[in-house]
């Protein structure tokens, strides 16, 4: 019996490390969120273009094909380091991308576009954050993939970059399939 | 040619420390004495070396280091340059192997005829913990890896960073958090060695886990100092898992002082000291650690890198398995059937432990927890201050209940009846001064109530046995009668009681107010009249800053001071921090912090009126002066035991 308590630490002590050795040695992105949204539709809702006098509407527009949703200021910087990635997915693999343009100027988002690119098919305004809230967004860029059927399959919370890229393209391909 | 100096001393340091293993297994006394004397020297004089290296190559930004180049450059002022040495991790790394080596230093210097079996094995333990973070260090985080291309300014560092608080916090958790590695190898020393040899192991060890505990304590005060004076969200914890890494081993910390005392008094705890002492240092190294490796992250995170996480968990699976198998086999030669009653100090310290043992484990459990759903769900969930508020304060006030007594009790009798008179005094005092205090302030709440009377009553008991000790002393009465006091525990216990005024004080009556204020607009916090007079442009030395300028008067319409929050923003790393203004005086602080916004909309003013916060910094301080005396008494005791 007291033999019993004198080993107990020595075991507790193992169990723990178990779990931290796993959780080291697992592939695992601490900053990776799920979100609520993950096999869901997409939120409803109307929002005004940038380039285009027309209005948006959710979720009529998400159909027929894998459609991306990225989240992105002008103000942003990680934004910016993310753009080119984006010019890639669209030029390279032909990728239909929504960008919204989040509690920014539309002035200056207009001019960052012609500057850098747009990888965009369209851009939606969402100056107060409306938009935001609907998909859960707390921190710029948010990338989400939707499927044909305009369900979300997929969150990606901070920039695409050069380390994640080939990452993501494969959960491109998952959901295309 | 600093940074290679560096380099070579750095393995020069691993030499020493594997020379110091293996001849600590000697058993004749002149060659131990004489081959540690070399092998503990040279293993401090390489260490020091090797840190100034590194601070040298700050300071002069020498950029063909890489970890100069990440994490310095030529614009910081040099108070910044020099305490980057060890805002990053692998530069901190340096530094914990030096407080190592210091402590290992210390340890060597008990070295007398009766004890050279203990010390040795001390020496051996204190070895292998050295050699265990050398080859860390060297392998997988060395601070002198060279630059392949040549740069002419560093990346920056994290303007968060660069505040004087911060600069000293690091030194100090971490002679804390190393001082109870002392406390670890004495433990696995007394465990191994012939238990004949009659070793009062547990006075070799009270000095030192004095000395880790109170420089942990005070590392922890100047972290809350930092987050309050430089995060600029009003508060000072934020139940972060760096902070709970840091609180934790303060919980085992704060138990084993007290078991000690036990242990010296009446020779029972033992094995329990033994447990704790190992345990400490295990958490240190643990919760350290487990943010650096990305397990967890946290606004501190400063290195994610799995490998790193790999081997430190594999050296803390050794350390731990080995001692805590030793543990289990040896400790039953320390336990003893000698129970003792609740109403005695003893039984007050044994309360004080299990308590403090069960926050311990709440708080691990609350840090942990997020890992624990993630293996066994896809889930992930955060825990945050409501989990760890709600169950730490409540375990907490018996503890503090049990704490203002304690000390009147006396070692080993329990006289119910006594004691309840004996503290009738101060349950009185106690109340009188309540109602003073809450007949001043006129605002009442349950936990405030309960938090002013416990802080109160400490006070209270504090303050009679002191008369009742001077008025022992004038008549020089027998002094069996009633228990001797160290003045380190009189001083500590008023800190812990004024600590709890301060939170008590700043986390229920804090008062917050956030508004958008344009020039000249004018706006009231509890009985004050703040009034935004201008915004103007600073600079300073790598930064530029809006400052607002708000003017301070109270309800006789005197002006009281004139507060100016900073944002400042930092061209090189292209971000912007707040500078929190605050006004203290004893009764509450007046914080003023500066947010986004512009001449038409107007400014995010955030203001906070924090009652008694100034009493969490007086009380910090007591306690580490406390402990302070304390050591100094003990030190001197184990001077004369070696005699």
């Amino acid at each position: 019996m007291k033999k019993g308590i004198l080993i107990s630490p020595i075991i507790l002590f193992f169990l723990i490390l178990l779990v931290f050795f796993y959780l080291l040695i697992i592939d695992r992105n601490p900053s990776e969120l799920p979100s609520m949204l993950i096999n869901k539709k997409v939120p409803t809702f109307e929002a005004e273009l940038l380039l285009e006098d027309k209005i948006f509407i959710s979720p009529g527009e998400f159909r027929n094909e894998t459609t991306l949703v990225n989240f992105f200021a002008t103000w942003c910087k990680p934004c910016f380091d993310e753009h080119p990635y984006l010019k890639k997915l669209s030029d390279e693999r032909g990728l239909k991308i929504i960008g919204i343009n989040y509690k920014d100027d539309s002035k200056r988002a207009v001019k960052w576009l012609e500057k850098l690119g747009n990888p965009y098919s369209n851009v939606l305004l969402d100056p107060n954050a409306r938009l935001g809230i609907d998909w859960g967004v707390y921190g710029l860029p948010e990338t989400f993939i939707v499927n044909s059927d305009g369900v979300i399959k997929y969150r990606l919370v901070g920039p695409i970059t050069k380390k994640n890229y080939d990452a993501f393209v494969l959960k491109v391909k998952e959901v295309e399939k | 040619m600093v940074s290679s100096l560096g380099n070579f001393t750095l393995w020069l340091s691993l030499l020493f420390a594997i020379f110091q293993f293996v001849i600590s297994h000697k058993k004749n006394f002149y060659s131990v004495l004489q081959f540690n004397k070399i092998a503990v020297n040279g293993l401090l004089f390489c260490s020091l070396v090797s840190f100034f290296s590194l601070m040298y190559c700050h300071i002069v930004s020498d950029f063909s280091v890489v970890n100069v180049f990440q994490n310095s450059h030529t614009t910081k002022p040099l108070l910044y340059k020099v305490s980057g040495v060890w805002g990053n991790h692998e530069g901190s790394m340096l530094l914990w192997i030096l407080v190592l080596t210091i402590f290992n230093y210390f340890i060597f210097k008990l070295y007398n005829q009766k004890n050279i079996i203990f010390i040795s094995k001390t020496l051996e333990t204190q070895a292998i913990i050295t050699i265990g973070f050398l080859l860390f260090t060297i392998l997988t985080s060395n601070p002198f890896d060279r630059m392949i291309t040549s740069h002419t300014n560093g990346l920056g560092f994290n303007p968060l960073l660069q505040d004087p608080a911060l600069a000293i916090h690091p030194p100090l958790l971490y002679i804390g958090y190393v001082g109870f590695s002392a406390a670890f190898s004495f433990s696995v020393a007394a465990m191994s060695i012939n238990i004949e040899e009659k070793i009062p192991w547990h006075s070799y060890m009270k000095p030192f886990v004095l000395a880790a505990w109170i420089f942990l304590s005070a590392g922890i005060a100047f972290g809350s100092i930092w987050a309050y004076y430089e995060l600029g969200w009003g508060g000072w914890w934020f139940w972060d898992p760096v902070e709970n890494a840091s609180f934790m081993p303060w919980l085992l910390g704060t138990a084993l002082v007290h078991s000690l005392i036990t242990i010296e008094k009446r020779k029972s705890l033992q094995s329990w000291v033994l447990l704790l002492s190992i345990l400490s240092f295990l958490l240190s190294v643990i919760g350290t650690f487990l943010v650096r490796s990305g397990i967890l992250t946290s606004v501190h995170t400063f290195a994610l890198d799995p490998t790193r996480g790999i081997y430190i968990l594999t050296f803390v699976a050794l350390l731990g398995g080995y001692s805590l198998i030793l543990y289990g086999l040896k400790s039953k030669n320390f336990l003893n059937r000698y129970y003792f009653s609740f109403f005695s100090r003893e039984g007050s310290i044994l309360v004080n432990n299990i308590i403090m043992i069960v926050v311990c484990a709440s708080v691990f459990l609350g840090t942990i927890y997020p890992l624990l759903v993630e293996i066994f769900s896809n889930n992930k969930i955060s825990v945050g201050e409501p989990y760890f508020n709600s169950v730490t304060i409540p375990i907490m006030m018996p503890a503090i209940l049990v704490m203002g007594m304690g000390p009147m009790l006396s070692w080993g009798k329990a006289d119910v009846i006594g004691i309840l008179t004996k503290s009738l005094p101060s349950i009185l005092l106690a109340v009188v001064i309540s109602c003073i205090f809450f007949w001043i302030y006129r605002s009442y709440n349950m936990l405030g109530l309960a938090g002013i009377v416990l802080a109160f009553w400490i006070m209270s008991n504090i303050l009679l046995t002191t008369v009742r000790q001077l008025i022992v002393k004038n008549k020089e009465f027998n002094q069996e009668i009633i228990p001797k006091y160290s003045s380190g525990m009189i001083i500590a216990h008023l800190g812990v009681a004024l600590l709890i005024l301060g939170i008590t004080g700043s986390s229920i009556w804090q008062k917050e107010k956030i508004i958008r204020m344009k020039v000249n607009d004018e706006t009231s916090i509890h009985n004050y009249n703040i009034v935004f007079k201008e915004i103007s442009e600073v600079t300073g030395p790598n930064y530029v800053a809006l400052q607002g300028n708000f003017w301070v008067y109270n309800n006789k319409k005197n002006i009281i001071t004139k507060l100016k929050p900073e944002n400042r923003f930092y061209h090189v790393t292209n971000n912007s921090t707040t500078e929190a203004s605050i006004h203290t005086n004893l009764a509450r602080d007046l914080y003023v912090v500066l947010g986004n916004g512009d001449v038409n909309e107007g400014w995010i003013v955030r203001i906070y009126y924090n009652p008694l916060v100034v009493w969490i910094w007086i009380g910090a301080f007591a306690i580490f002066l406390g402990g302070l005396f304390s050591m100094k008494n003990n030190f001197q005791k184990l001077k004369r035991l070696s005699i």
